[in-house]
């Protein structure tokens, strides 16, 4: 990956959010998501600040980010891509958008799930509850449903076209 | 007519929005500038999104479905005086006030969801105009908590996250509890796969949630409030925190409500992704800052919980129905319903149906009649097969038994569990061994590894179900799936250890048959299991147009384009993703 995605911390935007959000142990939590909505995962230097300067201990920012699947340890590329894998999903056709935004986006290592060019990342996430109109993805914040391969790449199409963004495979 | 005086009302719950609603709602600005828009959340009729009602000055309500920023200008014209009315897309008006779609919500008792899709949610005093925030004013003026309780005795209800414990009995015990402060936390962890009624209720109607909470809060003595709410429900968080903020400014929530001496007030924590944590000890923990793993009971919540306090914690559906309750009388609730199991249930229908969306029936009913005569039948037109209930925990009800009532006992009795209400639908293209593999999956990444049997035993019945789907299996490896499956509800803390392997005793019970296909004849009758069929194009019906090949991601196939039955699929490089079966135009590929 390349090293353009590493995020840059700043000390005092984190001590800002300790200050906020609170420095106890129930605050470990708020925090990591504060931080990943920030950098789009959590850079080391962040959690290390944490530690520094909270009573969280080191043992509990490491246990609760590697045990909640919204957080992320490795950066991520300028937009993500939500495919919803719940049930009603799943049985019409979730792992074909997986497939065709994979193709599109020309991830070709199973292992990755950024673009090169570090454009998307693409997750699988469970389900975000609009079954009725599955399969469904989400890119950015858009929700699209009723999908099927060939569509799935055109609305992620359209939205690097809105976000300047360059498609591998387009 | 002076489309001044038109109001239209937008659903714009996760779902509308799914179907585009945001577009239609600017083809209204766009095509009629002066009228006012409303939104709404969602009614639960997903399958006709994105939907539209417009109000006109006489008072006539007309509802129209499936609209799109392509049919908004007909729609104007006609409420302007021109042109035709959409009769293809009317749900319902004046004129039409039976039409089969309309008997979706017709053939619906709503309690719970009485509100979702006729109010706006982020406005408290359309929660005002529909009897909203009475039922706590009634109560601290006139009730004592223990009068409340027995108000819920009698209304019969029991918890609708899943397990259906009576909720007075849990109640009673926080109200005995001593403690210097209590809890009362509102569990909108909607982890289950296929189930979405906490989302549209968090999303469409949070004022009713809130006063759920406080109806509660003030029964067992609760100062502290938590409305645990998924990460993946943004819009659901937003809406709650825009309720909690209007409830303080009406002196509804906060200190001394109404003069009354009750104070209560409410945090919202978002969830971060996992699925343990709809359990409420591991949820518990989660609030608290750690990884969100199950404690042992007992020391029960209602005694010993969130921070070592009293804790009650309900479900988002359960403190949706209590409003209702206290203003209706608990006799009126358990009006409804059956011996065993009182009042309604909402369940959140998907799949293979005509039309999904969110249903509320009485307890009682028929679940072919759920899905005959609310979800209009199957979707392909083939037989259905059978039903999920009740996501990961639940199991899978076949055709036959589609004459079970939705109650408690009996949904048991099949192996399968109420659940939180989801209901996914199947005909024949689902494979039963898929979805088995599917679930164990999921129940295997969502074990949180304290007890063993949960941890490695659900990825042994994994690894077990993948060996079928590939089918590379042998008929003994049925016997071992049996025998885990006993080991893992046996010698498991929480829940999700207790009922992961439900799948997949209720598919090898109904549906050994798919099972013996994959091992004897190496063969998915459904034609999903990917290591077990192939596609080919049938060069009759090939057009030469070149999509297949387009849309391959493997370059697997080849031919020349505009030459009719020229496209083959080299079958050493196909990886059986089923893209140009999708693409096809002229159903060209066979898949066997």
């Amino acid at each position: 990956m390349s090293q353009a995605l590493e995020a840059k911390v700043e000390p005092e935007t984190v001590l800002e959010w300790i200050k906020r959000i609170g420095s106890d142990s129930s605050s470990t939590v708020p925090l990591l998501q504060a931080v990943q909505s920030e950098y789009g995962y959590l850079p080391r230097a962040a959690m290390d600040l944490i530690v520094k300067n909270s009573d969280i201990t080191g043992r509990q920012v490491y246990g609760v980010a590697t045990f909640y699947s919204q957080f992320r340890l490795k950066p991520v590329g300028r937009h993500i891509i939500k495919i919803c894998h719940g049930t009603a999903c799943h049985v019409s056709g979730a792992d074909r958008l997986n497939t065709s935004l994979r193709h599109l986006l020309n991830i070709d290592d199973e292992e990755q799930d950024t673009a090169e060019n570090g454009s998307y990342t693409i997750e699988q996430v469970a389900c975000i509850g609009c079954c009725s109109q599955a399969p469904v993805m989400v890119i950015s914040d858009e929700v699209s449903g009723n999908l099927t391969g060939a569509n799935a790449q055109r609305a992620l199409k359209k939205h690097a076209k809105k976000s300047e963004e360059v498609v591998a495979n387009l | 007519m002076d489309a001044n005086n038109l109001n239209v009302i937008v659903g714009e719950g996760t779902c509308g929005i799914a179907a585009g609603s945001k577009e239609v709602i600017e083809a209204f600005q766009k095509y009629a500038p002066e009228i006012n828009i409303k939104s709404v959340g969602c009614v639960g009729m997903c399958h006709q999104e994105v939907i539209a009602e417009i109000n006109d000055n006489n008072g006539n309500r007309y509802i129209y479905g499936q609209v799109t920023k392509k049919t908004v200008p007909q729609i104007i014209k006609f409420h302007k005086g021109e042109g035709e009315p959409l009769d293809e897309n009317l749900i319902y008006s004046p004129e039409k006030q039976d039409s089969h779609k309309w008997q979706y919500l017709g053939h619906q008792t709503r309690i719970a969801l009485r509100n979702v899709g006729n109010l706006d949610p982020t406005s408290i005093s359309d929660y005002e105009k529909r009897d909203g925030y009475k039922a706590i004013k009634k109560i601290v003026a006139e009730m004592t908590p223990d009068q409340v309780i027995e108000e819920i005795r009698i209304s019969g209800i029991r918890g609708r996250g899943g397990a259906g414990f009576p909720t007075h009995v849990k109640w009673d015990f926080a109200r005995k509890s001593e403690g210097d402060v209590k809890y009362l936390i509102c569990n909108g962890d909607e982890g289950d796969p296929g189930a979405f009624m906490d989302r549209s209720l968090l999303e469409g109607d949070p004022h009713n949630v809130i006063e759920g909470m406080l109806i509660a809060a003030y029964a067992i003595g609760a100062t502290k409030g938590y409305a645990y709410v998924r990460a993946e429900y943004p819009l659901a968080v937003k809406n709650f925190g825009k309720a909690i903020e209007d409830a303080h400014a009406l002196g509804v929530l906060g200190e001394n409500i109404q003069g009354s001496g009750f104070s209560f007030d409410i945090k919202i924590k978002e969830g971060a992704g996992a699925f343990v944590c709809g359990e409420e000890t591991a949820l518990i923990a989660s609030i608290e800052g750690d990884r969100g793993m199950p404690r042992c009971k007992p020391p029960f919540p209602a005694v010993k919980g969130l921070f070592g306090k009293p804790t009650i914690i309900n479900n988002v559906e359960t403190l949706a129905n209590l409003p209702w309750i206290i203003n209706n009388g608990g006799k009126a609730y358990a009006a409804y319903g059956t011996e065993d199991s009182k009042g309604t249930k909402v369940f959140a229908l998907a799949g293979a149906i005509k039309k999904g969306g969110l249903v509320e029936v009485p307890m009682g009913t028929k679940i072919r009649d759920v899905l005959e005569d609310i979800g209009g039948g199957s979707s392909s037109g083939k037989p259905f097969k059978a039903v999920q209930l009740g996501g990961p925990s639940g199991g899978c009800i076949p055709e036959s038994l589609f004459d079970t009532t939705i109650e408690y006992a009996s949904i048991n009795a099949t192996g399968a569990i109420m659940g939180s209400g989801g209901m996914i639908v199947m005909d024949g293209s689902t494979c039963m061994v898929d979805l088995a593999k599917y679930f164990l999956s999921f129940t295997q990444l969502e074990s949180c590894g304290k007890c063993t049997f949960c941890r490695i035993g659900t990825l042994r019945m994994r690894e077990l179900l993948t060996k079928i789907c590939d089918g590379e299996a042998e008929m003994s490896d049925l016997d071992t799936l049996d025998e885990l499956a006993e080991q893992i509800t046996k010698s498991s803390l929480c829940g999700l250890g207790q009922t992961a392997p439900n799948p997949v005793v209720t598919t090898l019970r109904y549906f050994r048959g798919e099972y013996e296909a994959h091992i004897k004849d190496k063969s998915c009758p459904a034609a999903v299991c990917k290591s077990l069929i192939t596609h080919t194009i049938v060069p009759a019906d090939c057009t030469g147009c070149s999509l297949c090949e387009i849309q391959c991601p493997v370059g697997a196939i080849t031919g020349e384009k505009k030459v009719k039955g020229s496209y083959a699929i080299i079958q050493a490089k196909c990886i059986n993703c089923g893209m140009c079966f999708e693409v096809c135009n002229s159903k060209a590929i066979q898949v066997k």
